[in-house]
């Protein structure tokens, strides 16, 4: 667990479900925090009925109309290279206007490859703005890999991006397990354990989670990501790496269902990387949060995004009969 | 952790010689420029002085007045009561007439005859406004127009008592807010900005111990207990030089010393909180107590819940002020007070807690009637911690703490009526301890994760002298001189130009490895127009060692403080202030119009993305830049009568300009509103009615905003404007109260009222924050959504005494 995780594990998620009511949407990375009136009050109806009034009660949230000027047209690559042997993916999209509310503007017809400097991956347009590798290819832990682009036509100016990552080695998982928490919220959550004896390096991991197969944490602001400064070198011993709720159509389980947890050893651009995605996708609020920010990416020519290079372990865990 | 035992003494005596004479130095030349000037002062008055003092109280519970007017008609000429309730006045044989005036309070004019050194301890009857009834006749206190302070408000606990409040807490620090230069720093919070400062450049004092976070509740309630509390003075610019350390401003709460008549309490219940204080005197009336407590009690009524986890779960906090006033004799008084609060969070899955402790000793002494004599030694704690409960992987326990020892005196002077010098000596022990994460329990994969501690000295020297060249013209001029030093045992870190640690020194414990040294002038002038108006100026020079490393605009209690060292350079800032003051109608309206610049040196902010908890590494995510500030603000108060109040409005802006930021162009600072609009007014109904009611208005704070968006991980990352481009909407709010006092019978001792107040009274839905968030089924569909705390709030709360 980083210095991130835990000051956002006890300020927003945990600690602080209190005062937000986010101890039934219970899950790193932490939602975004908000006073949920309607939640602290089932939460603690008995004080609130007998105290009147409180605090938080009449806080709340609602949309309003913001004008946002344009900033300048920039690309935004999203691809990785893993350990996996399969067709590695780059995704090439431009910036938009913030409310622009349509699937990102696909970049087409760019020349994309990935090389070790021995070896070199050309990445075919699968569909549009999506660029993939042939189907048999594989990264090699302690390799460096260079992403090139070359455009069409140029965007912010620049014609030609690369980006370099290299693809850091990870332990294999011993086991993961899930324990059942029912008081956790209404339906209950399921806490996700990891098992692994972590090296003495400094190391950073993200963990994802599928269900049967079907990745449920699809989306940046669903990883968990860490480094390893409180863990280094320990035994995890079933350090809780994700929360899944009961409660959801996406991750409720039913007995039998099996749930995979995928580690990848990710590097350190590429966990600074997410971590800060996710702190602006979450949002700010006066007391925990610093002036909003850019996220810094590893592309070059001013593109945004990530190529990142990483290697995979996984472990499989059957969610038991449950009362 | 190390224990508590090294003497901060033997830390200055092993300080590096070079500075010990510079020391030495400044002692020596201040020295001979006090007996310079007051000797050259004495000339023209060459006849034999008599001297007058004594100690004003309030006559209705023997409280001893700060600040108190003393005006000789005769010599057009006074004096003002000390912090501890003393005045002297040195004049030549002869008859005088004296005036003593305090707002709230009657005046009093006595005639003296005096012929060698004489006491006079004044009393002064409080006003009771009554309907249709001037109450006061003769003149009213020209304090305002006369005093040699500027940028200087005194809060006297009736006014903070009428202005509405939130949940019916009334409080010190939401007061001050609403004058003209000091700006909240969210909503509701006690966090407060001071002329574009940044809230961690207020040194706050309780009865001259710094608190080192004022706030409980995420900072929706300050620490001060209003029913403790005696006096209040915020100092916005022209901070005295007996006080340093802060760049922005000096908030000096003073605590009450109990009451020297009667055996008294008071108590009120209100909707989150209930406060009870007892005082009186002891032991031949030579002692008085006090002792006042405050305690929420949200949390009282979960036992009562159906739920296991919230009959389990705490929320609350408490104040426990302590005060014990003895008067030895005539020439020796001592004064011991102390402060403890605590906030407590727990729940099933964390706990929370932290909590400022101080501790004062005081002793006055009168060496002479002239020269009056002062020495504090004083503590101040703050601490935190918060964990997870034990049994799980990722059990653990997180504290930091903060704590100081200091010690000063200060001399008060009085050789001749047209000098008051004062003077005195500062050292303080600082020690930091940023943080440390432990693994608790025996399931715990956490490693124990320490960093290291860290220790300083801070030691001044001050001296200035308040000399009134003529009826119309009153200089102030001082200097403070201000040492920090680094002290073992330590580690520090070098960092290369891209912030990134190179290699680190580890210091033995005792060894002083580092010091900053810094020469604060100040110098204010008072010029009387005529007897109505005046012209004050002033200019100040203020360093700050310490800075609170908090990237949001409100903070946690989380935040830590850190010190100076070699890789960062104290805060600097030079302010010059310059006003016209101008009473009307006989002194019943007072009106100020102030502008000022400031011009900050070394600013501290943090690189994009800092993080500032639990980093051993701190100090490579801070950027230094520079800043500045400017604003005039205009005040029209009225303080007696049936309607009382006050109405401001202030234009100010503040900018700050760092290299790594914003590309290194210049952005608003922080707390930049330009325009702040404060009025406050309360009415004398009847004798049992009065209604309070306050309004302001406040340009939004600097925001960025996204200006644009990239999707990455089926995400919509936003990309941002520059720092600071927009701003939140402007904010407004009314708040209303209305008290009704109960029948007052005669030999009855219970005296009782209630209050009913009703916080943002038109329901505006002011801004807490604005976020962009996107459509939970369609991630592409993006919109702007703003969080607001506090709809209308009614509360009720009653107050009692007897």
């Amino acid at each position: 667990m980083n210095t991130h995780t835990i000051s956002r594990f006890i300020t927003e998620s945990k600690l602080f479900s209190w005062l937000s009511g986010s101890g039934s949407s219970h899950r790193f990375p932490a939602g975004k925090f908000r006073f949920r009136p309607e939640r602290v009050v089932s939460f603690m109806r008995p004080a609130f009925m007998v105290f009147g009034l409180t605090l938080f009660l009449a806080s709340c949230t609602e949309r309003i109309d913001v004008e946002l000027d344009s900033s300048y047209t920039r690309l935004v690559v999203d691809g990785s290279i893993t350990t996996d042997t399969t067709a590695h993916t780059v995704i090439l999209t431009s910036t938009s206007s913030y409310f622009f509310n349509q699937p990102a503007p696909p970049v087409t017809g760019a020349q994309v490859s990935i090389t070790d400097g021995t070896l070199t991956f050309g990445l075919a347009e699968a569909e549009p703005g999506v660029y993939r590798t042939a189907p048999l290819v594989h990264g090699v832990p302690g390799h460096t890999y260079t992403l090139n682009i070359k455009l069409a036509q140029p965007i912010g100016g620049h014609e030609d991006y690369s980006a370099m990552s290299t693809l850091e080695p990870v332990s294999p998982l011993d086991s993961v397990s899930l324990l059942f928490h029912p008081e956790w919220s209404k339906e209950g959550i399921w806490e996700v354990k990891c098992y692994v004896q972590e090296p003495p390096t400094v190391d950073f991991y993200r963990f994802l989670i599928y269900r049967n197969q079907k990745l449920v944490t699809d989306t940046l602001n669903e990883w968990f990501v860490t480094d390893d400064k409180f863990f280094n070198g320990n035994y995890t011993n079933g350090a809780s790496v994700a929360y899944l709720q009961q409660g959801s159509p996406e991750e409720g389980l039913r007995p039998g269902d099996r749930v995979t947890l995928e580690v990848n050893s990710i590097g350190k651009a590429y966990y600074t990387f997410v971590t800060e995605a996710q702190a602006e996708i979450r949002g700010s609020n006066p007391l925990f949060s610093g002036p909003p920010s850019n996220v810094t990416g590893n592309i070059t020519n001013g593109a945004v995004g990530f190529f990142s290079a990483h290697s995979v372990t996984r472990s499989v865990a059957v969610a038991p009969q449950f009362p | 952790m190390r224990n508590s035992d090294n003497s901060p003494r033997l830390y200055a005596l092993s300080g590096p010689k070079k500075h010990m004479h510079t020391l030495r130095l400044i002692l020596i030349s201040l020295t001979v420029l006090i007996f310079t000037f007051t000797g050259r002062a004495a000339t023209p008055e060459s006849s034999p002085k008599a001297t007058l003092s004594g100690y004003i109280r309030d006559a209705s519970n023997g409280e001893f007045l700060i600040g108190v007017s003393i005006y000789c008609a005769e010599l057009r000429s006074g004096t003002v009561s000390n912090n501890y309730g003393f005045y002297s006045l040195s004049l030549s044989p002869g008859t005088y007439t004296l005036r003593f005036s305090y707002i709230g309070f009657e005046m009093q004019e006595i005639k003296v005859r005096l012929m060698k050194d004489s006491v006079a301890d004044i009393s002064m009857a409080p006003l009771h406004a009554e309907l249709g009834e001037v109450v006061i006749t003769g003149k009213r206190t020209d304090a305002n127009v006369r005093a040699p302070e500027m940028s200087m408000v005194k809060m006297d606990i009736k006014t903070i008592q009428k202005v509405p409040a939130l949940l019916g807490e009334v409080d010190v620090i939401k007061v001050l807010q609403l004058l003209p230069g000091v700006q909240s720093t969210s909503e509701g919070s006690t966090g407060f900005s001071v002329r574009g400062g940044s809230s961690d450049q207020n040194l706050i004092l309780l009865d001259e111990a710094t608190i080192h976070n004022a706030s409980h509740l995420m900072g929706f309630f300050s620490v001060f207990n209003n029913d403790a509390i005696k006096d209040v003075t915020l100092y916005k610019g022209d901070i005295p030089a007996a006080y340093g350390g802060r760049l922005s401003s000096l908030l000096d709460v003073r605590m009450k010393d109990g009451n020297a008549r009667e055996y008294k309490v008071t108590g009120s219940i209100g909707t989150v909180s209930s406060k009870l204080t007892f005082e009186g005197p002891l032991l031949a009336n030579r002692t008085t107590f006090l002792v006042s407590g405050r305690r929420t009690y949200a949390d009282l009524f979960l036992p009562l819940a159906k739920d296991e986890n919230v009959r389990k779960s705490k929320l609350y906090f408490y104040d426990l002020n302590l005060k014990i006033t003895h008067v030895l004799n005539e020439n020796n008084r001592f004064y011991l007070s102390g402060y403890a609060g605590h906030d407590t969070f727990k729940n099933q899955f964390a706990s929370m807690g932290f909590g400022n402790q101080t501790g004062s000793f005081r002793w006055n002494h009168l060496f002479s009637k002239r020269l009056f004599f002062n020495l504090s030694l004083v503590s101040s704690r703050y601490k935190y911690q918060l964990g997870t409960p034990e049994g799980e992987a990722s059990s653990f326990r997180w504290t930091s703490m903060m704590r100081d020892y200091s010690a000063r005196f200060d001399f008060s002077w009085y050789p001749v009526s047209n000098h008051t010098l004062r003077y005195g000596a500062t050292t303080t022990f600082h020690e930091f301890f940023p943080g440390s994460a432990t693994g608790l329990g025996s399931a715990t994969a956490i490693s124990d994760f320490i960093l290291p501690s860290e220790y300083a000295l801070e030691h001044s020297l001050y001296a200035s002298d308040e000399y009134k060249i003529s009826p119309a013209f009153t200089l102030k001029y001082g200097l403070r001189f201000a040492v920090f030093q680094n002290v073992g045992p330590g580690t520090y870190y070098n960092f290369d130009a891209s912030y990134n640690p190179v290699d680190s020194v580890v210091y033995g414990r005792g060894d002083v490895f580092h010091t900053y040294s810094s020469l604060e002038p100040r110098l204010a002038f008072t010029y009387l127009v005529s007897d109505v108006s005046s012209v004050k100026g002033s200019y100040s020079h203020t360093a700050q060692f310490l800075t609170l490393a908090q990237n949001s605009t409100a903070g946690t209690p989380l935040d830590i403080w850190f010190p100076a060292t070699p890789n960062v350079k104290p805060q600097l800032c030079d302010q010059a202030a310059i006003g016209y003051f101008r009473n009307f109608s006989s002194n019943r309206y007072e009106a100020s119009v102030e502008v000022y610049y400031k011009s900050f040196r070394n600013v501290i902010d943090f690189r994009d993305h800092a993080v500032l908890l639990l980093n051993p590494y701190l100090e490579g995510e801070l950027r230094i830049g520079k800043g500045y500030s400017y604003g005039i603000e205009t005040l029209l108060r009225k303080n007696e009568g049936v309607v009382t109040g006050w109405i401001s409005y202030t234009y100010s802006r503040a900018f700050r300009q760092v290299d790594e930021i914003n590309n290194g162009n210049r952005y608003p600072a922080p707390f930049d509103k330009p325009h702040t609009v404060n009025v406050v007014v309360n009415y004398e109904i009847s004798s049992r009615w009065s209604a309070s009611a306050t309004w302001v208005y406040a340009t939004g704070l600097p925001v960025t905003f996204p200006t644009g968006r990239a999707v990455v991980g089926n995400a919509v990352i936003p990309i941002y404007s520059d720092r600071n481009a927009y701003r939140m909407p402007d904010y407004h709010r009314l708040d209303v109260s209305a008290t009704l006092k109960g029948k007052q019978k005669p030999g009855r001792k219970w005296q009782g009222e209630w209050n009913l107040s009703v916080y943002n009274a038109y329901n505006r839905h002011n801004a807490w924050s604005i976020n962009f968030s996107h459509d939970s089924k369609d991630p592409n569909i993006t919109y702007a959504e703003k969080t607001y705390l506090f709809a209308i709030i009614p509360a009720l709360t009653y107050n009692f005494k007897f």
